[in-house]
């Protein structure tokens, strides 16, 4: 198998098909409205909207922005109307500001320094409101997570990764671009760099400290069971690059799971209480 | 032959019941003696931990005779999947197909390659079948086999060399293996210059899609009646037992077979 940006290609129009097949497949199982998600105006959020729109119809989908005053981009809020325009779903704006400035007066051990902590609280905020929607308007919260960062963990626990359906989370950041321009998203916003936002001049690829087209590479080979050595071989990677992104990978399980427990039942939800996702 | 391409309700036996009513009334409208269904249809595929209460006895559990009791109304042979629960040991379970026809329960097959790797669990739910089962009916010599049997030449040979004239293959098949199920149906006919009948679930199940694309193979390769993908669909094709002999008398595999390689297989296949 050669890693090279070939093997990450996809029959875009099977993928769209699958994908909005199984949009409206679960919408229509749960008995939802349709969905509610949050959109940044990035990639992921842009083409996951639009293909929830082409799948259920504009009229289900409700786009939510939630910008806050740190990390607030004009250019950023624009594409999201763009996409909310071009494929006819609802979009909303809540601005968490206020939400947020009252966990820096409330929690006691706030500390306005620690950008991770604060970025999370940022995340779950996004989390809360997005679910408040759904309960009220009986829709579900459709995530945008993607496979790259689904894989090495790149997300808020319990945040922006948490939704009732996760339509993109099998396709590397790679992909998503690529199903973004076949289904119709304009070039500056598929191909705009990726950024979870949480600081201000947060840029994914400078906080991972590798680019995507790499990345993706690397993931893809340790998904099939690539070693270390072959995968830093073939894309002539230090291989101290390929075992640092192995390790976040393996490190992050515990963010992709329920919460571990000690096994002391006969059937253990987590682990070996096996149901079907849907029945009856 | 009519093949029934459904969608499931994971765990709902009375609704997929139902639609499997429907669907043989709709067949035999259509002047089928024969309608196929997908492999687990009466349960759905993805049914975890909910096989133990959903499995029953074959031929005795009461949905089994309920569809025995539509085969005899509608005089028409119906072959479909279910899970089987073993009289003898209540928490051993099988998946497997069931053939009944205007005279009733006609026979079963349990599924004897349990695929157990990426999405597939199998192995965890059910214990292995040890026959390959062929059925003389008044529609033809009949085999069976299920979805992941087809990677193994060896069961369909087996069948054919048993006198079947058609194999039916009932398959839940998710939709990043359809290349290999395409490839495999056309070369399990070709080799054993059979008819074959594919048909495969459609719908999601947990996030698995099932592809569809049920089929109908000529002993020469060919595809006699295609049903869509990823939809319900329920198509129709008639098959001539003579092309048998005409297709033999062209790719003569089982006149060339070489018994000798079956001992090899057996040993290399043990030391593997």
């Amino acid at each position: 198998m050669k890693l090279t940006s070939d093997i990450l290609k996809l029959d875009l129009p099977s993928v769209e098909t699958r994908i909005k097949q199984f949009i409206r497949n679960y919408v229509q199982k749960s008995g939802a409205n349709g969905v509610v998600l949050g959109v940044s105006g990035g990639v992921d959020s842009s083409t996951t909207a639009a293909i929830a729109a082409l799948a259920l119809d504009g009229q289900a989908v409700l786009g939510i922005m939630l910008p806050e005053e740190e990390t607030y981009s004009v250019a950023d809020a624009q594409h999201a109307k763009l996409i909310a325009r071009k494929f006819g779903f609802q979009l909303e704006a809540v601005d968490i500001s206020p939400v947020l400035r009252s966990y820096f007066q409330s929690l006691p051990i706030y500390d306005g320094s620690d950008k991770l902590s604060k970025g999370n609280l940022k995340a779950r905020t996004r989390m809360v409101c997005l679910y408040y929607y759904a309960n009220r308007l009986n829709k579900l919260v459709c995530g945008s997570s993607d496979k790259s960062e689904t894989m090495i963990g790149y997300f808020t626990k319990w945040g922006d990764a948490s939704a009732d359906l996760s339509p993109i989370m099998d396709l590397y950041k790679t992909q998503v671009r690529q199903l973004a321009l076949h289904i119709g998203i304009p070039k500056e916003i598929a191909t705009k760099p990726s950024t979870p936002a949480l600081w201000p001049g947060h840029l994914a690829e400078e906080e991972l400290g590798i680019k995507y087209k790499t990345l993706d590479l690397i993931l893809f080979g340790l998904e099939h069971f690539m070693t270390t050595e072959d995968i830093a071989e073939q894309l002539n990677t230090p291989i101290k690059i390929v075992a640092g992104v192995k390790k976040r990978w393996l490190d992050n399980e515990h963010k992709r799971r329920l919460p571990l427990t000690v096994k002391l039942g006969y059937r253990t939800a987590g682990s070996d209480f096996r149901l079907p996702y849907e029945s009856r | 032959m009519a093949l029934a391409q459904i969608s499931c309700r994971v765990g709902d036996k009375e609704h997929n019941l139902n639609v499997m009513k429907e669907n043989i009334r709709q067949a035999k409208q259509k002047e089928a003696n024969l309608v196929i269904f997908p492999e687990l249809a009466l349960t759905g595929y993805m049914c975890r931990d909910l096989v133990y209460e959903l499995a029953e006895p074959v031929p005795r559990g009461p949905y089994i005779c309920q569809l025995e009791e539509v085969a005899k109304k509608e005089s028409i042979h119906v072959i479909f999947g279910m899970l089987e629960r073993s009289e003898k040991a209540h928490a051993t379970l099988y998946n497997t197909a069931v053939l009944v026809g205007p005279s009733g329960f006609i026979g079963k097959y349990r599924k004897t390659h349990l695929p157990t790797h990426s999405v597939f669990e199998e192995k965890r739910y059910f214990r292995p079948g040890y026959q390959a089962s062929v059925f003389e009916t008044d529609i033809g010599r009949l085999g069976l086999i299920i979805c992941y049997d087809v990677f193994f030449p060896e069961i369909t040979r087996l069948l054919r060399l048993k006198g079947s004239q058609l194999i039916a293959c009932i398959s839940a098949s998710p939709a990043m293996r359809r290349e290999f199920f395409e490839t495999l149906t056309v070369a399990r006919a070709i080799e054993n210059t059979v008819y074959l009948a594919y048909v495969n679930l459609v719908g999601v199940e947990n996030g698995l899609q099932f592809w569809g694309g049920s089929r109908i193979v000529a002993p020469n390769g060919k595809i006699i009646s295609q049903a869509k993908y990823d939809e319900e669909d329920l198509v129709t094709g008639t098959i001539d037992y003579a092309d048998l002999e005409r297709t033999e008398t062209f790719v003569p595999a089982l006149r060339d077979l070489r018994p000798e390689f079956f001992d090899l297989l057996k040993e290399h296949t043990e030391n593997l």
